[in-house]
C-alpha cells in the first residue's frame, strides 16, 4: 500500500481544537524548503514519502512527519528507551537514528503491532492483563522492546527478562508487572 | 517470585478492574499533550542561561536568525502586557524570566527560538549569543553567601513550629538518647514524558496543550499572566506521561510559548530537552535534620525533637515542613520541632512525590532503628510500644490508624522472625545480607470536586471531571464508582478527564484525586438514581409503582426492588421521556470553606484532612526490605521488598497495588540512586541527563510484594477512601538504610547511599 | 545540530575517499549511538557524514573464529558478537564486556569499531557551556575541581580527567587485540594498546587515527588464557550504566599458579587501561586472595584521585581482587 504524506501539514493532519486558524502550508515561510530532501520510509508496511531536513531523527520523522505519535520522546539521547522501534526486525532507538539512514529498511512502530482488525498483539494484551504500565508514556517503547526481547530469545527466565528489558526506563516503576507481562506473552507466542 | 498484578479483594476493597484506558496506552493511541496533532505548528526551543547568578549584558541573534526556517525569537522586551506570576500553589515560581535580565538560577530561560522545524529551532538556539556579568552563586545548604530564615510563617504551608511539653527537660533526663544528624539529596522528578507546551490562538481565545496535574489551575494562571478572561482559555491534558509533582504548578515557559504563538499567529509547540527540564521546572530540595529521641530503658519514648533545614530559592519561600507529620507519629511525650529555610541561588523547589514525608521520615525511622539497637529491642516491637491513636501535639484522635496491623502482616510475609539480629551476621556467599523496616505514612487529603455523569437509555454512562490521569488509574476508579452506583458493567462507562472544559476537579496532588473524584461521582450517581427511582415509583403503571425509594437499587441495567421485582432501565427512561439523564454534582468535604467550589472554578484547590481537622486523617504502612551488598565491591542491591498498607476503602486492588509498588521502588531509588548534583563553585547542575541522574532499571527490581490491609474509615470522606499514591515511597529510604546497617554495621545518615560509603579505604 | 552533507559510502575505498575530501570535518557514522548523540549536543559538528553501514555487508560484517584467533569485522554489531557461541566459549571476557554495556537496543545498533572510539560521557564535556579542554582546547577542565565522582584516577593529566567509559575496549586491550584500519595513506595495523592516546596536554586528540582513517576489523590472537577470561563491571545500577569500575582479566593457570595473566581496568582511567603492574605481581605466582590484593595495590599505585572519586581506588582494588578470584574459579 502506498501512501503519500508530504508532511504533517498535509491532509493527514487533523484539527483538534475547533476554530483553530488554518494557515495553508504555502503561506508558511519557505526558507526550509530548499534545504530539505526527499526521504522514503517504510513504516508498518506503508510507504511514506517525506520531505525532511537531513538532520531529522527517525523519531521526529515518525512523530512529526508521518504523524505516528505512539512512539515517544523521553530523552532524545539514547538514555531511556521510550523511542524504541523495530528497524529490519531489530529493536533500536529511533532518537539515535537519522531518518535518512533508515531508508530501505522496514520500520515497525507501536501502531503496527496489533492486527489490522484491531486484535492486540499478545505483548500488548499481556501489558493490560498484568498492569505493566501506569502513566503509559514509556509503554510503547516497553512493548516494542518486549516483542523483540521475546523474538531474540532473551526471555527465558525472569532475570534474563529483567536484564534485557533494562534499556527501557519506567519512572512509574511498573517493572515487576512488565516482567510478568513478558513472561505471559512469551508463553502465548510460543503456543501460537 | 512475582506477585499477581490483581490481588484478590479483601474487606472494603473493590474489584481489580483492568484499566479502562489500557488499550489506548498499549496501542500508542493515548494522546499525550505533545502528540496532539495541530495544523501547521511551529517548533520552539528554549535557550537557557549557563550561569546561576548575574545579569545578561549583551545579546546577538544575527547568527540564530540566519538559520533557514527561523521564524521568531522571543526574549527580553517581548513580554509586554504579560504579568509576572505570583508565587502560589499554581505557579512554580514568582520569576518572570524574560521580564528582566537578572539571572537567579542555573538554566534560566533567556529566549525562545521558533522555527519551521525542530532541527532549525535547535540549531538556532545554539547560535543565540549572550554575554553575562556573572556574580558569585551560593550552591547549597552549607555554601557561603546563603541566608537562613525561620520557616514558620513565611509560607502558608508552614504556619508554626510544633511543640508539646518541655522537650529539653524531658530529653535531658531520658536514660537513653539518640542525637544524630541526617541529610537528603536534591532530586529531580524526571517523568519520562518531556515537559512541553503547545499554544494555539483563535483571535483572543487561547488553547494550551500541556501535560499538567492541574488544568484549572493552569487555566486561571495563564489567564492572569496574559490578562485574558479565563473563559477564553482552555487547557487540554488528556494523558500525562508521569508527573510526580513536577506538572502541578505552571512554570514560566507556558506564558512565553503563548506569546510566541500570538506573535506568529500560528500554533507553537515547545518540547523541553531533558537537560533543560532539570532547570526550568521545580525539584525536590536537599534537606538536613537534627533529630533527638529520648527513651526509657524499656523503650518508651519520652522526648522527641526534629529540626529540619530545607533549601529554597532567593526569590520564593518553598517549604515542606515535614515535622508536621513526624511530630505526630508516635506517643513521644514531650515534642519540639523547628524548620529553617536556606536561601541559595537555585530555582524555586517544588512538590515531589510525598514532599514532606520522603525527606522527613528518613531521619525519624532511622533514629528509631538506632534506638532499637541501642536498647537491644526488635524495631517492630519498639514501634508497637510507642504506637498511638491520638496526636501527641493536640490530643486529637486519629480517624483510623492500622499501623501495627500493617507491621504484623508485612513482617509475617517477609519472614522477619527469621532475622539474625546482630549486624553483619547474615550472609550468602560473597553477599552480605541485611534486613530493615520502617513506617510509611501519608496524610489523607480530600478536596472539593465536581463531576458530570450521564446515563443513557442504552445503559452506557459517561463521566466528565477535569481530573488528571497521571498513571494512577483515576479514569478506571471513577468509572468503577459510576458502574457500581449505576448498576453497569465498567465497560459501559466512559470517562473524560484532563480538559478545562470539563467540570473542575482538584490538582492531582497530595494523593487526593481518588477520594475527591470518587466522592463527587458518587454524589452525581446518587442524583441519577434518585431521578430514575422517583420516575419508576411515581409512574402510572409498571412493576415498581408505589415502592419505597429506599428499597430500590440499580443492577445489571435494571432498577430492582428488595422484593425482587425489577424494571428495565430503558423502560424507566421511557417514563422519564428522556434518552439520557445527566447530573452535575459538587462535592464539598466536611470542614472545607463554603466557597470551595467557587475557588475550584477559579483554579484553586482546597484540601481538608491530614492534621487539620477534628481528627487526624492519615494512611499508614509498614515496609520491610532485604539488601544484598557485595562483601568486596560493596554495590548495593535490593532483591526483596514487602509493604503492607492500610488506606481505607481500596477502589481497585490492581491499580492500588501498582501505585504502592511503584512507590516502594521510588523509595528504593531515593535511598540508593537519585541525586541531582550541584557544582559547588557556581550552583549549576551537573548530571542533567538520565545517564547520570540514576533511576532504577528493570534489573534493579526483583520481588516486590504489596499487601492491602483491610481498613474501614467512614470519617475521611463519603467514599471512605484514603489516597495512597504517595504512601508507598515514604519510609522505604529508612528501611533500606536500616537494612544496610544490619548488613554492614555501618549507619549511613545521608541519602543516597552509594557503594563508596560502604567501602573500606 | 549543524547542517551536514550526508553520503552513503559504497565500499571501504569509497568511504575513505569521501571522508578524505572533507579532511578533518568528515565523520564516519555506523550505528549512530555515539555520533548522533554528540551531534545533537553540538559537541561533534561535522560538515559531512559518511555512512559506512554498507561495509557490514562485506567482510567487515563478519565474525570468524579460527585457531589463530578471533576476527571481528568493525561493522559487526555489539549484540551479534555478545551472543556468538564461539566467542562466549573461547573469549568470554569479550562477550561479557559487550553484554554488560549499554542496553540491547544500543547493542543492536552500535558497531564494534564505533564502540571502541566512543567518546567520554563526562558531563562537563557533553554540555557545551562548561569549559572543557577536550571539547575546546585551552578552555580549562571543569572536572578537576568539580563534581568528579565519575572521573578517572589513572592516566589523568592536569588538562583532563575524563573517563574512557567503554567496556569492550578493556577486553581488547587485555587480550592484545590488533586493530586494522583503512585510510588515505593506505591500510595499517595498530596494536590496541597504542590506539588511544593519554590526554596529556592535548586531550582533544583521543587516538592515533588520522583524519579519514577507518577501523575495518579487530583481531584477537588465540592463546591459552582466553577461555579463562572474565569481565567484572561494578556500578550503582544493576544494568544500563557506565562502569564505576571494571576489570577485564584473562588467566592461564597451572593449578593455582598463574602461567600468564592479562588485566585491564575500566571506569577508572582516561583510556583503555592495561595494568602491567598488576600482571607483573601475579605472573608466575600462586593466585590467592593475598596475591590478588597485592596486584590490586600495584595497579593503583599511581592513582591520582580527586575530591569525589577517591573511592575509585578502593573500589577498583576490590574489583581486581574479585575479578581475579572469579576468573580463577571459572569452570572451563
Amino acid at each position: 500500500m502506498q501512501r503519500d504524506v508530504s508532511d504533517l501539514q498535509s491532509s493527514e493532519a487533523s484539527e483538534i481544537s475547533a476554530g483553530m486558524p488554518f494557515i495553508p502550508f504555502a503561506s508558511a515561510p519557505a526558507g526550509g524548503a530548499s534545504e530539505t530532501e526527499a526521504v522514503e520510509l517504510s513504516i508498518n508496511g506503508e510507504n511514506y514519502r517525506l520531505t525532511l531536513d537531513p538532520r531529522t531523527s527517525l523519531l521526529d520523522a515518525i512523530r512529526d512527519h508521518a504523524g505516528l505519535t505512539g512512539t515517544k520522546k523521553g530523552c532524545d539521547h539514547g538514555q531511556c528507551g521510550a523511542c524504541t522501534v523495530h528497524v529490519a526486525g531489530q529493536r533500536v532507538l529511533s532518537c539515535m537514528t537519522l531518518a535518512v539512514m533508515a531508508q530501505g529498511e522496514a520500520v515497525t512502530t507501536i501502531e503496527g503491532l496489533a492486527s489490522p482488525e484491531g486484535k492486540l498483539h499478545p505483548v500488548q494484551q499481556a501489558f493490560i492483563d498484568n498492569d505493566g504500565l501506569q502513566c503509559g508514556y514509556c509503554t510503547p517503547g516497553q512493548i516494542m522492546s518486549a516483542v523483540a526481547c521475546i523474538n531474540e530469545g532473551h526471555a527465558n527466565d525472569d532475570d534474563e527478562i529483567r536484564e534485557f528489558m533494562s534499556g527501557n526506563l519506567c519512572r512509574c516503576a511498573a517493572y515487576p508487572n512488565i516482567v510478568a507481562a513478558v513472561r505471559q506473552a512469551k508463553a502465548e507466542m510460543e503456543r501460537a | 517470585m512475582l506477585q499477581p498484578a490483581a490481588p484478590e479483594p479483601r474487606q472494603n476493597q473493590g474489584q481489580p478492574a483492568p484499566r479502562i484506558d489500557g488499550r489506548l496506552k498499549v496501542t500508542g493511541e493515548a494522546p499525550y499533550a505533545a502528540d496532539i496533532p495541530l495544523n501547521n505548528f511551529a517548533h520552539a526551543v528554549l535557550v537557557t542561561s549557563p550561569i546561576s547568578h548575574g545579569e545578561v549584558t549583551w545579546m546577538d541573534f544575527s547568527e540564530a536568525k540566519a538559520v533557514s526556517g527561523v521564524l521568531d525569537i522571543v526574549t527580553y522586551g517581548d513580554m509586554s502586557g504579560v504579568k509576572a506570576p505570583k508565587y502560589s500553589n499554581s505557579t512554580s515560581t514568582s520569576l518572570a524570566p524574560l521580564h528582566q535580565k537578572t539571572i537567579v538560577h542555573d538554566g534560566q530561560i533567556v529566549a525562545l527560538v521558533v522555527a519551521d522545524t525542530f532541527e532549525a529551532a535547535s540549531q538556532a538556539a545554539s547560535l543565540v549569543r549572550m554575554t553575562y556579568a556573572e556574580q558569585p552563586a551560593s550552591a547549597t545548604l552549607d555554601s557561603p553567601g546563603t541566608e537562613t530564615i525561620p520557616a514558620a510563617g513565611v509560607s502558608p504551608m508552614y504556619p508554626e513550629d510544633l511543640k508539646a511539653g518541655d522537650f529539653e527537660a524531658a530529653f535531658a533526663s531520658a536514660p537513653v538518647q539518640i542525637d544524630a544528624e541526617y541529610a537528603t539529596a536534591p532530586e529531580t522528578h524526571n517523568p519520562i514524558e518531556l515537559f512541553s507546551t503547545t499554544c494555539a490562538w483563535t483571535h483572543d481565545q487561547l488553547t494550551v496543550y500541556e501535560p499538567t496535574q492541574n488544568v484549572y489551575g493552569f487555566k486561571a494562571e495563564i489567564a492572569k499572566q496574559l490578562q485574558l478572561d479565563p473563559k477564553n482559555v482552555r487547557v487540554v491534558s488528556p494523558y500525562v506521561g508521569g508527573a510526580f509533582g513536577s506538572k502541578g504548578p505552571m512554570t514560566p515557559r507556558t506564558a512565553i510559548v503563548a506569546v510566541a504563538a500570538r506573535r506568529l499567529n500560528r500554533p507553537v509547540r515547545c518540547v523541553v530537552t531533558r537537560m533543560q527540564g532539570f532547570t526550568t521546572t521545580t525539584f525536590r530540595a536537599e534537606t538536613k535534620h537534627r533529630l533527638r529521641l529520648g527513651a526509657s530503658r524499656d523503650g518508651k519514648f519520652l522526648a522527641f525533637s526534629h529540626e529540619g533545614t530545607e533549601l529554597t530559592s532567593r526569590i520564593d519561600n518553598y517549604v515542606v515542613g515535614g515535622v508536621d507529620t513526624t511530630s505526630r507519629m508516635y506517643a513521644y511525650g514531650a515534642v519540639a520541632s523547628k524548620v529553617e529555610l536556606v536561601k541559595a541561588d537555585r530555582q524555586t523547589p517544588g512538590y515531589m512525590r510525598s514532599p514532606p514525608e520522603t525527606p522527613y521520615m528518613f531521619p525519624l525511622e532511622s533514629a528509631i532503628d538506632e534506638l532499637a539497637y541501642k536498647l537491644d529491642m526488635d524495631p517492630v516491637e519498639l514501634r508497637r510500644l510507642n504506637d498511638t491513636h491520638k496526636d501527641p501535639i493536640s490530643g486529637k484522635p486519629y480517624s483510623s490508624r492500622s499501623l501495627m496491623e500493617c507491621y504484623d502482616e508485612a513482617a509475617k510475609a517477609f519472614g522477619w522472625s527469621n532475622r539474625v539480629k546482630a549486624p553483619g551476621s547474615m550472609r550468602d556467599g560473597d553477599w552480605m545480607i541485611g534486613w530493615g523496616c520502617a513506617t510509611a505514612v501519608y496524610p489523607t487529603h480530600v478536596g472539593a470536586a465536581t463531576a458530570r455523569v450521564r446515563l443513557s437509555a442504552d445503559g452506557t454512562a459517561d463521566v466528565q471531571s477535569a481530573s488528571h490521569e497521571i498513571g494512577t488509574g483515576i479514569r478506571t476508579v471513577a468509572a468503577q464508582m459510576a458502574a457500581e452506583r449505576l448498576g453497569l458493567d465498567i465497560t459501559a462507562v466512559q470517562c473524560e478527564m484532563g480538559d478545562s472544559d470539563h467540570p473542575p476537579a482538584p490538582v492531582a496532588g497530595g494523593s487526593n484525586s481518588t477520594a475527591s473524584v470518587c466522592s463527587t461521582v458518587l454524589k452525581a450517581c446518587e442524583g441519577i438514581r434518585r431521578r430514575l427511582f422517583e420516575a419508576a415509583v411515581r409512574s402510572n403503571d409498571g412493576p415498581l409503582v408505589g415502592k419505597p425509594i429506599a428499597d430500590l437499587d440499580l443492577k445489571n441495567g435494571e432498577v430492582v426492588a428488595k422484593d425482587g421485582r425489577s424494571q428495565k432501565l430503558s423502560d424507566v427512561f421511557k417514563i422519564l421521556g428522556a434518552g439520557m439523564v445527566e447530573e452535575y454534582a459538587e462535592f464539598v468535604p466536611e470542614g472545607a470553606p463554603a466557597d470551595a467550589v467557587h475557588s475550584l472554578y477559579t483554579g484553586k484547590s482546597t484540601f481538608v484532612g491530614g492534621s487539620h481537622g477534628k481528627k487526624l486523617m492519615y494512611a499508614f504502612g509498614a515496609e520491610f526490605v532485604e539488601v544484598r551488598i557485595n562483601a568486596r565491591t560493596r554495590e548495593i542491591r535490593v532483591p526483596r521488598m514487602v509493604g503492607a498498607f492500610a488506606a481505607g476503602r481500596i477502589m481497585n486492588t490492581r491499580t492500588a497495588r501498582s501505585q504502592l509498588m511503584g512507590g516502594m521502588i521510588w523509595g528504593m531509588s531515593s535511598a540508593l540512586l537519585e541525586e541531582t548534583q550541584v557544582d559547588p563553585r557556581n550552583a549549576r547542575y551537573v548530571n542533567r541527563e538520565l545517564q547520570d541522574y540514576l533511576v532504577p532499571v528493570n534489573a534493579d527490581i526483583a520481588d516486590v510484594e504489596v499487601i492491602l490491609v483491610p481498613e474501614v474509615d467512614d470519617e475521611v470522606n463519603p467514599a471512605g477512601i484514603k489516597g495512597l499514591g504517595e504512601l508507598g515511597n515514604v519510609g522505604t529510604n529508612a528501611a533500606i538504610a536500616n537494612a544496610i546497617f544490619h548488613a554492614t554495621g555501618k549507619r549511613i545518615r545521608h541519602l543516597p547511599i552509594r557503594l563508596e560509603h560502604l567501602l573500606e579505604n | 545540530m549543524n547542517r551536514f552533507g550526508y553520503y552513503k559510502a559504497r565500499d571501504t575505498g569509497d568511504a575513505v575517499a569521501a571522508a578524505a575530501a572533507h579532511a578533518a570535518r568528515a565523520q564516519f557514522i555506523a550505528g549512530g549511538t555515539n555520533v548522533v548523540d554528540y551531534m545533537k549536543l553540538d559537541v561533534l559538528q561535522p560538515d559531512r557524514l559518511v555512512d559506512i553501514n554498507v561495509l557490514a555487508k562485506d567482510v567487515h560484517g563478519r565474525i570468524d573464529v579460527t585457531s589463530e584467533g578471533l576476527h571481528l569485522g568493525a561493522l559487526v554489531r555489539m549484540a551479534e558478537a555478545q551472543d556468538h557461541p564461539d566467542i562466549k566459549r573461547d573469549y568470554p571476557v569479550i562477550a561479557e564486556s559487550l553484554m554488560l554495556a549499554a542496553s540491547q537496543q544500543i547493542r543492536n545498533m552500535a558497531s564494534l569499531g564505533g564502540n571502541i572510539l566512543q567518546k567520554t560521557r563526562c558531563q562537563y564535556f557533553r554540555e557545551t557551556s562548561w569549559p572543557c579542554n577536550k571539547r575546546q582546547p585551552g578552555s580549562g577542565c571543569s572536572a578537576l575541581e568539580g563534581i568528579n565522582r565519575e572521573h578517572a584516577v589513572l592516566g589523568t593529566s592536569p588538562a583532563c580527567i575524563a573517563t574512557y567509559h567503554g567496556d569492550f575496549a578493556q577486553a581488547l586491550i587485555a587480550l592484545d587485540a590488533i586493530v586494522s584500519t583503512a585510510g588515505p595513506n593506505g591500510n595499517r595495523q595498530i596494536p590496541f594498546g597504542q590506539l588511544h592516546r593519554l590526554p596529556g596536554d592535548t586531550p582533544e586528540v583521543e587516538t592515533v587515527l588520522e583524519p579519514g582513517e577507518l577501523i575495518t576489523s579487530i583481531d584477537v590472537p588465540a592463546g591459552p588464557h582466553t577461555r579463562r577470561s572474565h569481565y567484572l563491571k561494578i556500578r550503582d545500577r544493576q544494568s544500563y550504566q557506565f562502569a564505576v569500575a571494571s576489570v577485564a582479566v584473562a588467566l592461564d593457570l597451572d593449578g593455582d599458579r598463574v602461567r600468564d595473566v592479562r588485566l585491564a581496568l575500566g571506569g577508572v582511567a582516561t583510556v583503555p587501561w592495561r595494568s602491567g603492574e598488576a600482571e607483573a605481581v601475579i605472573r608466575g605466582n600462586i593466585l590467592d586472595e593475598r596475591l590478588a590484593a597485592k596486584a590490586a595495590e600495584a595497579a593503583f599505585a599511581g592513582a591520582e584521585p580527586r575530591q569525589y572519586n577517591k573511592f575509585k581506588v578502593p573500589a577498583g582494588k576490590a574489583a581486581i581482587v574479585r575479578a581475579l578470584l572469579e576468573a580463577k574459579a571459572m569452570r572451563i
